[in-house]
């Protein structure tokens, strides 16, 4: 009985009137029988009436009056009833037949049934504006406005073109001198924000991202913050683009200056370093003369290992600081050969002990590039040790460039085991290294991740064209020096590029002994 | 003038070593100190043609000293020449500051003896640095 009753349950708003009518109805036509049977009852049983066939008249018409005195009544007093019940059957939007109560009628005006019923859709109305107005982003509606105001989270609505529309106390914005309202956010890997609705425009409807750990400030700057933040986008919506920031630093923060651990580990290591490079050297031209060529030959492999050991932990503290973006180049006239030359002796070296054919031949008339020397000879070399890596026995590794337009490109080719084009993508991510290399070939993986840094902080572009089992050609180009000397002497203040005035001599540029 | 005295300061015992003995089998005068106090004490005392400065000492710190030789007003020491020797990664700012003041600036794990030797006789043939401080 219970189930079948919860069965009958009116789903529906509109559904509550018939059924609570009917059961008024019934309710009042059995307590006016019961009623009428119990006086006609008491009369016989006192005595008072006889039955005869006028009582039992009398009876029926009084029964009769009753029932539709009191259906009248029910109907009456019910009234305000039915009427509320229209009335919130038409708010909720169900499809009814009857039509919703005028609160201007005459009738609710006289018996002052209009004022409830005007709360009833002021109510209502208000509650859908309350929608409307949580689309528009300028005017929130009280509560959320404080709740905006004092979240430690940030929040800000964006149109697609990045335009701040709204930015809540949170939010790491700042108002630039033409007025504008720009987001503080540095955005390391891809895709970056910009990246994202870019492609949200494009391809999305409706889209969400998650990024961690980005900051608003670099590294070193006060009131260094880091953030997680999630977006939404939805197209054509008001609020096309919602920004929700959480802020991390304090999670963060102790892993970035973990950083500067890495500038003291590094002096910790380059302490032995320098004395088995030195005492190599020392050694080599002390001993020419008695070691035998198998000595020779392994005293070359002393010290071609602890040059490069010295150049991975160039590797190393150049990578830390491209990361804290305090990676900066000194660019200065120069010649890829001359370059080059601070480095052929070990790089011939390397070359001869693992049984590499090296081979080295610029132009003469390469024009002149602007390069960083010490930045670029760690390019060379990183580039010349990965193709002596992954060449075979007896490969030969070339060394190349030529002029393109208005860039120098330098090619380093080996004939080694290539890679397949799935692997050429990922090649110059952090600490990425080739699908076979894993087991065969030692490494960190960090060598083309900060000769890109390099090569890009130079302002060219570094790409490599493999086939695998039949080689890797990496190359990279660098502005020809009289087609970028006027931008660079315009920046010299600008502390990103620089051009470095040289009068007290080559000698100042401590990265002329690197390799 | 060529470089014929030398004071190295130079904490670490192998490399001090490796460079005194190299300096004087090329025929350099070379004093050796190990900390920054004696380094700054000796600079002040005896007129040196080269120091050959590290960074990380104790006691009192590279940047220290050649702050105090000539960071002041006067140059406490016009006729030394000055290489700063380090294989601290400083920052930009600190390391372009020594630079101003020094004759050369090397990472000592790129730099073996026969290298050094051949940067000294470089700086024999260049003018000297004239500190602005």
């Amino acid at each position: 009985m219970a189930v079948e009753q919860s069965n009958k349950q009116p789903a529906m708003i509109r559904d509550y009137w018939p059924r609570f009518r009917r059961h008024a109805m019934a309710l009042t036509i059995l307590m006016q029988i019961a009623g009428t049977v119990a006086i006609g009852s008491a009369l016989l049983a006192t005595d008072a009436a006889e039955p005869t066939p006028p009582f039992w008249v009398t009876i029926i018409a009084v029964l009769a009056g009753s029932i539709g005195v009191n259906i009248l009544l029910v109907n009456l007093l019910s009234t305000p009833l039915k009427d509320l019940t229209s009335a919130l059957t038409h708010i909720s939007g169900e499809p009814s037949l009857v039509t919703p109560p005028n609160p201007n009628a005459r009738h609710f005006e006289r018996d002052g049934f209009k004022p409830l019923l005007q709360l009833v859709y002021q109510l209502a109305a208000t509650k859908e504006s309350a929608e409307d107005i949580a689309l528009t982003p300028v005017v929130p509606s009280n509560n959320l406005s404080t709740a905006l105001e004092n979240t430690s989270a940030g929040f800000m609505i964006l149109t697609a073109k990045q335009q701040v529309l709204y930015a809540n106390p949170k939010a790491p914005v700042h108002t630039n001198p033409k007025g504008e309202v720009v987001i503080d956010l540095i955005f390391d890997e891809e895709p970056t924000l910009e990246d994202w609705l870019k492609d949200c425009e494009e391809h999305a409807v409706h889209a969400e991202h998650t990024w961690q750990r980005v900051a608003n400030k670099i590294t070193g700057e006060e009131d260094r913050k880091i953030y997680d933040l999630t977006a939404s986008y939805q197209k054509g919506s008001e609020a096309e683009v919602v920004l929700m920031l959480f802020e991390r630093t304090d999670e963060y923060q102790p892993e970035d200056d973990d950083l500067d651990f890495i500038a003291f580990a590094a002096h910790e290591l380059r302490g032995p370093i320098t004395v088995i490079r030195g005492y190599l050297d020392v050694l080599g031209d002390e001993l020419e003369q008695t070691l035998d060529v198998d000595q020779t030959e392994l005293l070359k492999r002393l010290v071609v290992s602890a040059n490069r050991l010295s150049s991975y932990v160039n590797n190393i503290l150049n990578a830390s600081r491209y990361d804290r973006r305090h990676l900066k180049v000194h660019l200065r006239e120069d010649s890829i050969a001359d370059i080059y030359d601070t480095i052929s002796d070990d790089m011939r070296l390397r070359a001869v002990s693992q049984n590499r054919m090296l081979t080295v031949a610029f132009p003469e008339d390469l024009p002149t590039v602007a390069a960083d020397r010490g930045s670029i000879s760690e390019v060379l070399s990183n580039l010349i040790d990965n193709a002596i890596k992954y060449s075979n026995e007896g490969g030969v590794v070339s060394v190349t460039a030529t002029h393109e337009g208005e860039n120098v490109k330098v090619s380093v080719e080996d004939h080694g085991i290539g890679m397949p084009g799935s692997v050429v993508s990922n090649l110059f991510h952090k600490f990425y290294r080739s699908h076979r290399s894993r087991e065969t070939v030692a490494g960190t993986g960090i060598g083309l991740y900060i000769s890109k840094a390099i090569v890009e902080s130079h302002g060219g572009k570094i790409g490599v064209r493999s086939a695998e089992g039949e080689g890797s050609t990496f190359e990279f180009n660098l502005p020809v020096y009289s087609a970028v000397a006027e931008k660079l002497s315009a920046d010299h203040n600008s502390n990103e590029s620089l051009i470095e005035h040289n009068e007290d001599g080559w000698i100042k540029n401590h990265a002329m002994y690197r390799g | 003038m060529a470089i014929k005295t030398i004071l190295c300061i130079e904490d670490d015992r192998f490399i001090g070593e490796m460079y005194v003995r190299s300096l004087k089998k090329a025929g350099y005068d070379v004093d050796w100190m190990v900390d920054g106090n004696d380094g700054l004490v000796a600079a002040r005392n005896k007129p040196y043609d080269l120091i050959l400065l590290d960074i990380m000492l104790p006691e009192r710190r590279g940047t220290e000293i050649l702050a105090a030789l000539r960071g002041g007003d006067k140059d406490l020491i016009p006729q030394t020449r000055v290489v700063v020797m380090t294989n601290f990664d400083q920052d930009d700012e600190s390391r372009a500051a020594m630079q101003h003041n020094a004759d050369a600036y090397l990472i000592k794990a790129e730099i073996t003896p026969k290298k050094l030797l051949a940067v000294i006789d470089r700086i024999n043939n260049l003018p000297p640095a004239k500190p602005t401080a």
